[in-house]
């Protein structure tokens, strides 16, 4: 009998929602397992990393990387994946981009720790305790991983051969990733396993654009009763879809609620969150400074909203790891 | 940081700027000066990309208020690097690394003093910050 590929499914700074989605492929992972050796999944199987470690370099056909990078311990098991696997996918908008969590990347390290283990109303710390990398337990030695002063998307830590992204990644693409890592019909290296045009493109409020745009206030989408027919955008309500890769299947256009970028920039373009400030400056219906300055404000944390997904690689906060 | 040499984009609308001058002849006196018809063609990813190639800054130079040739392109950059200014401040990059001069000069005889003075105030800046910056 031919030896079965063998895949690993990591997870590294992850929710577990990404892990979710690939149980969520249901009867298809059967078809997975049918045809691959899952090797490794902490979320649901006991393997250990001195299993990886004692791979042979790329014996492991692919991997499927959940997670951003921000610790030691994180860094350490991407490289190690890194070394034993031929493929490495990066799975879930946390390790194409860095995420959400990749918002931490406003604050300094110290003030996330002071906040955490400090200032936060909740936190009882009368000693005074941070988490140390090494500290002494009845004369035994702890160790826990380093937090870094940032979070890295997978790509500032490792090479990553292709990108599906998401939060979490929809059960169509991730089965059509792995039907097409299985059957070898894979395209180029580095691309990104989703449709190549923007989210508006296959929106179905798109026909109620009109040709120009106009708007006069921003409104946040709790703060109003959004039309669940009319373009979001038309109604003065952010939605990032212009500047949007496609393919997540509308999931929060749906359920009425504007897009917030998950799937990161549509291809060709490195920085989503610039791009959507093009097309958004261009909708401001105002006939002046003062009026320009008012509407602007009206956008309340405009950095986070732009780049929920996608700060660590926007200009604004990209750096790739130190070699170590 | 005294030896820091900050480095600077210019783009600048060719029909408010240095219209009248011999444009090679500017472009040897002005580093990484981009002559561009419009000054209403600058996307902010021109400007992200600018800081991405290592830029400290980027001075847009465009046509006086309502003196755009294609009615409001000017104002339209206005309200792009107004946007872009919060943005980055929010990130905790100084919106001042991006100036827009709303003015005209036919033989661009200012060009070169504007990216001067833009240079100096960068200079007190230092170079671009990173949020957090890296160890
Ligand atoms: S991409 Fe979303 S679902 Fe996946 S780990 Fe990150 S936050 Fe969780
Ligand atoms: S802006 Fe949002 S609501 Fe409007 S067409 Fe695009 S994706 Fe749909």
């Amino acid at each position: 009998m031919i030896a079965k590929p063998k895949v690993a499914i990591a997870w590294l700074g992850s929710c577990g929602g990404c892990d979710e989605a690939v149980v969520d492929l249901n009867e298809a992972l059967l078809q997975v397992t049918d045809a691959a050796d899952v090797i490794f999944w902490p979320i649901a199987l006991d393997y250990k990393y001195h299993h990886i470690e004692a791979l042979r370099d790329g014996e492991i056909a692919l991997s499927i990387v959940n997670g951003h990078v921000r610790n030691s311990e994180q860094e350490e098991v991407a490289k190690l994946i890194r070394k034993k696997s031929q493929l490495v996918l990066a799975f879930g908008a946390c390790a194409c981009f860095g995420g959400t969590p990749g918002l931490a990347n406003l604050r300094t390290k110290e003030d996330i720790l002071n906040w955490v283990y400090r200032d936060a109303p909740t936190v009882i710390n009368p000693k005074g305790c941070y988490p140390q990398t090494r500290s002494q337990v009845n004369g035994k030695e702890l160790t826990l991983p380093e937090f870094y002063e940032r979070v890295y998307a997978l790509n500032q830590v490792i090479d990553v051969d292709y990108y599906l992204p998401g939060c979490p990644p929809p059960p169509d693409l991730i089965a059509s990733a792995l039907k097409a890592v299985l059957e070898d019909k894979l395209p180029p290296r580095g691309s990104t396993l989703a449709p190549q045009k923007a989210l508006c493109d296959t929106c179905k409020r798109n026909a109620t654009k009109p040709a120009r745009i106009a708007i006069k206030d921003i409104k946040r989408i709790h703060e109003v009763d959004a039309n669940p027919d009319v373009c979001f955008l038309e109604q003065g309500i952010l939605c990032l879809g212009p500047a949007i890769r496609g393919g997540c299947g509308e999931a929060c256009i749906n359920i009425n609620i504007p897009c917030r970028g998950c799937f990161g920039p549509v291809e060709g373009v490195e920085d989503s969150g610039a791009k959507f400030l093009s097309a958004l400056a261009a909708i401001l219906d105002v006939e002046d400074d003062g009026e320009m300055r008012e509407l602007i404000e009206r956008i309340d944390d405009p950095a986070g909203y732009l780049y929920r997904f996608s700060l660590p690689v926007s200009i604004l906060g990209s750096k790739r790891i130190q070699e170590s | 940081m005294s030896n820091f040499e900050p480095k600077l984009v210019c783009f600048s609308c060719r029909f408010g700027w240095g219209y009248l001058a011999d444009e090679d002849a500017l472009a040897s006196q002005i580093d990484n000066w981009i002559p561009i018809i419009c000054s209403g063609k600058i996307d902010a990813t021109h400007i992200m990309d600018a800081f991405r190639q290592g830029a400290d800054g980027v001075l847009i130079l465009g046509c006086p208020e309502g003196d755009c040739h294609f009615q409001d392109g000017n104002f339209e950059t206005r309200k792009r690097v107004y946007l872009l200014q919060k943005v980055l401040a929010s990130c905790g990059i100084e919106p001042e690394r991006v100036r827009l001069e709303l003015s005209v000069d036919p033989e661009g005889k200012t060009i070169a003093e504007r990216v001067k003075s833009m240079n100096e105030s960068i200079k007190r800046m230092g170079p671009v910050k990173r949020v957090p910056s890296a160890a």
